[in-house]
């Protein structure tokens, strides 16, 4: 029997950080009628940042949470329509409730890999509810394996029914994620996942070692449409787990299509790993900063991949964008002094 | 009215329990304390003695103990206002003194809620452990103390190992202290340690029992335990979720069932001796989900999530109860299938119940 | 002069550092220190300081009602119901720490005189205290279209409570932003960073404005920084206000005195220092009417 992996796609919601949050109900209706054509397991939706995170702190998105989420859900019939969650942005009142109530299928809740603790009330109200609700460690390369692992218990406890880890800087090697994923398969009884990005262009062989490292549910968008350098790619993704043995119940022609829809009307560029990705991934930076920095640098004139190691070393974590203008402000201070 | 019917359920699931009533006679006039007196155990404790006093006329004077006394007034307003019930709201951690006329005890306090001990281990662990202390301090201060019934846990078994089918009270266990998981085990591990100490230092009439899995009214659905979520699931008219293979093996008592077992063992059990309570018909959960997805209408699906290869989850956790069974006499008098039953019927009254308390307001 | 006799309600993080501003405060004097647990951290501080404890909760005020005249809830929300519901019965002046939301929202620097004449009065949030004046500023001197706050602190500075009732922080401040800016569309949004050393609570006001006047807004800005530094020494502008990227930007940091919790703790040093300013100008209001009533005494 093959091995099964299930494949979430946030093409329409970590691509929106690529476009500064600018996706726009049709094109994600467009979209979403591909990934259903294609039979993509969970379809993934909104700002960037998820849920409630529509700010001038991360970007405003072009359009409403719940307009994005509807344009998608008339689309997804045997696709499940998929939403990322962080507390501290996204309430139980104002953001979740009205998810269930359009249609959501899938939760992901997030937090920092360290903050699991804060997602207790937002995991227990989706099960009760009775929609399906993942925890999601961000930024999970700043910790050990260990503290994922306790961390990620802690999301079992309160109901998560699988744990995806995320390397949102795109500072992983295979290594790395194979210590860290069969660390976590060890400690828990439920699914573990894994959400890649791509600096340092390891994004696919970052997937294959989680797959290899028993990792059953990968993260990939098409053409790899994220925040910084791009998500896993999800055709190259598709077509190594096929070769590999693994099944995903994807319609590989209609995926390829899918990704030639999405690259048509929804990216102005294709993600690439630019120079500034590389310095990113290195600095362990969270890869929805890049717009940010690119703007704070040109503003303040300041190099940008100063900038980056700085926001590495002051170890921001997601969410904590309005650092960059003070770290910009205070290198730009500096090169004036000197 | 409706609200009866809801209380209806239990008043009769006690009825049922008490075919024998005499056996409980130790406690006739006699005053009992529980602490955790509002939580399921107490509130199942408490409606099996108001059951025996309004029955069978045994006129048993009840004190509550609880940190949060309003809990019961929400849970079960009835037994709140009953004459022969007594509310004590006090932290167990900081408790001094236990009312002096109290001839039984039965120390049930402690969230087994392992959310608590994921996000706050210390407040969970010092409820347990000093909590114990505290509560059996001031038992060797009472003058006519017959006995105390430490309510300890299964979970103080650890894992149940692959070769055994059914764990016995002389299995020692096998838990990794090193594990956060294994906060709240060994905190409980701990306070039956402590009854030891108690016991023979102190010479306290102290009896232990290690209860294993519950289903049942008064059971909070949110708790995140496998029966609790099928049956929301299946409330809530979705599918039924189970992980893998659902070839794990769960054991599960009704309630009446365990206030029965408890309270005998409270009068009947020998000192230090340990009584496991549970239901022995081990049942996968697979056909756990079957058996309460054949109960609605509307058969919900069962959809199972991937667990990586090699990571079936097979664990087994069901009690040999031959001593309960041997030397007491306890017998499971409401199956499995009727449990469920019963369960899904008190939780849908319950569900009607507060709609009607939402649309009056 | 005389003191006014407080009580802490609450043993955990945010009453033991009260009870420490307390004893040093020139007017006001610890009548007790209330928990549940008499083995908690707190109680046994307060019991080192020989302040009257108690482990009966809101009981112990009830039994004594002479004990004290204002009380600190630093309990729960939830338990403040009850709480407020047995002090409101015995008369007492009572300062919520908990975002329970049932009295008057109090920003020292905003609005402390009218809360002198409540008997409830509301703390709201820690990200509030530091970013509300901010906005009113803002609300003095622009048509405001819409206030986002982002607070950045160290995990280890929010304990289970905050970390559970996530939500009903962001939404307390979101409601009490929309009552002191005047605008109605509001954002907060709360970050917990494990950083080691501890960073520092800072907290950044974004704004969409109709016309932006830094001018004004600078001279409003600097003055009530100085009027919050009165009561909380460690808040400093850190930088702004600037407009850019069509948004108006203030950026503060919040030291705290490292009283009960070390400086970074500064979330819960505000609210604390608040609390403290307001219940100090409850003293001295009782102090100026009891003079005023002994100098219009007839003299015989």
């Amino acid at each position: 029997m093959k091995k099964k992996i299930l494949i979430s796609d946030p093409t329409l919601r970590d691509g929106n950080h690529a476009v500064k949050h600018q996706l726009t109900a049709e094109q994600i209706a467009r979209y979403a009628e591909a990934a259903e054509a294609a039979q993509i397991p969970i379809v993934e939706v909104g700002h960037g940042n998820g849920l409630g995170a529509s700010s001038l702190q991360v970007g405003e998105s072009a359009v409403g949470d719940m307009e994005m989420l509807k344009a998608a859900r008339r689309k997804l019939v045997r696709s499940k329509l998929g939403v990322h969650v962080m507390p501290g942005f996204a309430t139980i009142r104002k953001d979740i409730e009205k998810a269930v109530e359009v249609g959501v299928d899938v939760f992901r809740v997030g937090a920092h890999c360290t903050e699991a603790d804060v997602t207790r009330r937002h995991i227990g109200y989706v099960r009760e509810r009775g929609k399906e609700v993942y925890g999601v460690l961000m930024m999970s390369h700043m910790v050990s394996k260990e503290t994922l692992a306790e961390e990620s218990l802690k999301m079992e406890s309160y109901g998560a029914e699988g744990i995806i880890i995320m390397d949102s800087a795109g500072a992983y090697l295979p290594s790395d994620v194979t210590e860290r994923i069969a660390e976590l398969v060890k400690a828990l009884n439920i699914p573990v996942g894994f959400h890649g990005h791509n600096n340092l262009g390891m994004a696919v062989a970052n997937s294959v070692a989680a797959a290899e490292a028993g990792a059953t549910i990968l993260d990939g968008t098409v053409r790899g449409f994220g925040a910084g350098a791009g998500n896993t790619q999800l055709e190259v993704l598709i077509a190594v787990l096929d070769k590999m043995g693994y099944s995903t119940g994807i319609d590989f022609y209609k995926l390829l299509d899918a990704a030639e829809i999405a690259e048509r009307e929804i990216m102005k560029v294709i993600p690439a790993i630019q120079s500034i990705s590389i310095v990113s991934g290195l600095a362990g930076v969270f890869s929805g900063f890049s717009k940010h920095v690119e703007r704070a640098s040109k503003e303040y004139g300041v190099d940008p991949r100063d900038l980056f190691f700085e926001l590495g070393r002051r170890k921001v974590v997601a969410g904590q964008e309005d650092l960059i203008i003070e770290v910009a402000m205070d290198l730009a201070g500096k090169k004036v002094s000197r | 009215m409706k609200s009866s019917y809801v209380m209806d359920i239990v008043q009769e699931d006690c009825r049922n329990a008490l075919k024998r009533p005499e056996v409980l006679g130790a406690l006739k006039g006699e005053t009992v304390l529980i602490t955790g007196g509002t939580g399921f155990m107490g509130t199942w404790l408490a409606e099996m003695i108001a059951t025996l006093n309004d029955h069978f006329g045994f006129g048993t004077k009840l004190f509550l103990l609880s940190g949060r006394a309003n809990n019961l007034s929400a849970r079960a307003p009835h037994i709140a206002v009953r004459p022969d019930v007594t509310l004590i709201e006090r932290d167990i951690r900081g408790l001094m003194e236990i009312p002096q006329e109290v001839s039984w005890i039965i120390h049930a306090a402690g969230n087994p809620d392992n959310r608590v001990y994921a996000s706050e281990p210390l407040r969970g662990i010092e409820v347990i452990t000093r909590g114990t202390a505290a509560v059996l301090d001031c038992a060797t201060r009472l003058p006519n103390l017959k006995k105390m019934l430490n309510v300890s846990s299964a979970s103080i078994y650890g894992n149940q190992p692959d070769n055994l089918e059914k764990i016995s009270e002389g299995f020692f266990g096998n838990l990794d202290c090193a594990s956060v998981m294994s906060s709240y085990a060994e905190a409980k591990r701990f306070a039956e340690t402590l009854c030891t100490v108690y016991r023979s230092q102190h010479r306290l009439p102290l009896v232990c029992a290690r209860p294993f899995a519950f289903i049942g009214p008064y059971q909070m659905l949110d708790r995140p335990w496998a029966v609790n979520n099928f049956m929301r699931d299946a409330l809530l008219g979705g599918a039924i979720r189970i992980l893998g293979d659902g070839q794990t093996v769960r054991s599960y008592m009704y309630p009446s069932d365990m206030a029965f077992w408890l309270l005998r063992i409270l009068t009947d059990g020998v000192p230090g001796q340990n009584y496991n309570v549970g239901s022995p018909e081990g049942v996968t959960l697979l056909a756990l989900a079957e058996k309460i997805a054949d109960l609605f209408p509307d058969k919900p699906r069962i959809a199972s999530h991937l667990l990586p290869p090699g990571k079936a989850q097979r664990s087994r956790l069901v009690p040999d109860i031959s001593l309960a069974q041997n030397s007491l006499g306890l017998e499971i008098t409401v199956d499995l299938d009727t449990a469920i039953k019963r369960t899904i019927l008190w939780n849908q009254a319950q569900q009607k119940l507060t709609k009607a308390g939402e649309s009056k307001r | 002069m005389k003191k006014l006799k407080v009580a802490i309600l609450g043993s955990g993080n945010i009453g033991t550092d009260l009870l420490i501003k307390t004893l040093r405060s020139p007017v006001l004097e610890c009548a007790a220190f209330i928990g549940r647990n008499l083995s908690s951290p707190g109680m046994t501080r307060a019991n080192s300081l020989g302040v009257k404890i108690s482990d009966r909760g809101i009981e112990a005020i009830r039994s004594e009602p002479d004990s004290c005249d204002l009380v600190f809830d630093a309990t729960s929300a939830i338990d403040h119901r009850h709480h407020w519901s047995v002090l409101q019965s015995l008369g007492k002046i009572v300062i919520d720490m908990t975002p329970s939301k049932i009295g008057t929202m109090c920003i020292p620097a905003i609005n402390l005189d009218p809360c002198l004449d409540q008997r409830n009065v509301n703390m709201v949030t820690c990200g509030g205290q530091a970013s509300i004046p901010l906005a009113h500023a803002l609300g003095r001197t622009h048509e405001v279209d819409y206030v986002e706050v982002v607070s950045s602190i160290a995990s280890r500075s929010s304990g289970p409570a905050t970390r559970l009732n996530i939500d009903e922080y962001v939404e307390t401040t979101e409601d009490a932003l929309a009552f002191f800016s005047g605008c109605a569309k509001t954002k907060t949004i709360l970050i917990q960073n494990p950083a080691v050393p501890c960073i520092d609570m800072q907290t950044t006001l974004f704004a969409k404005v109709k016309q932006p006047n830094l001018e004004a807004l600078d001279r409003e800005v600097k003055a009530i920084v100085a009027k919050i530094q009165a009561y909380v020494p460690g808040y400093r502008l850190l930088a702004g206000p600037v407009y850019e990227n069509n948004r108006i930007v203030i950026m503060v940091k919040v030291q705290g005195l490292g009283d009960y919790l070390p400086r970074y703790a500064g979330n819960l040093d505000i609210i604390n220092c608040a609390a403290i300013a307001t219940a100090e100008a409850f003293a001295n209001k009782n102090e100026k009417k009891d003079t005023d009533q002994r100098s219009h005494a007839p003299r015989r």
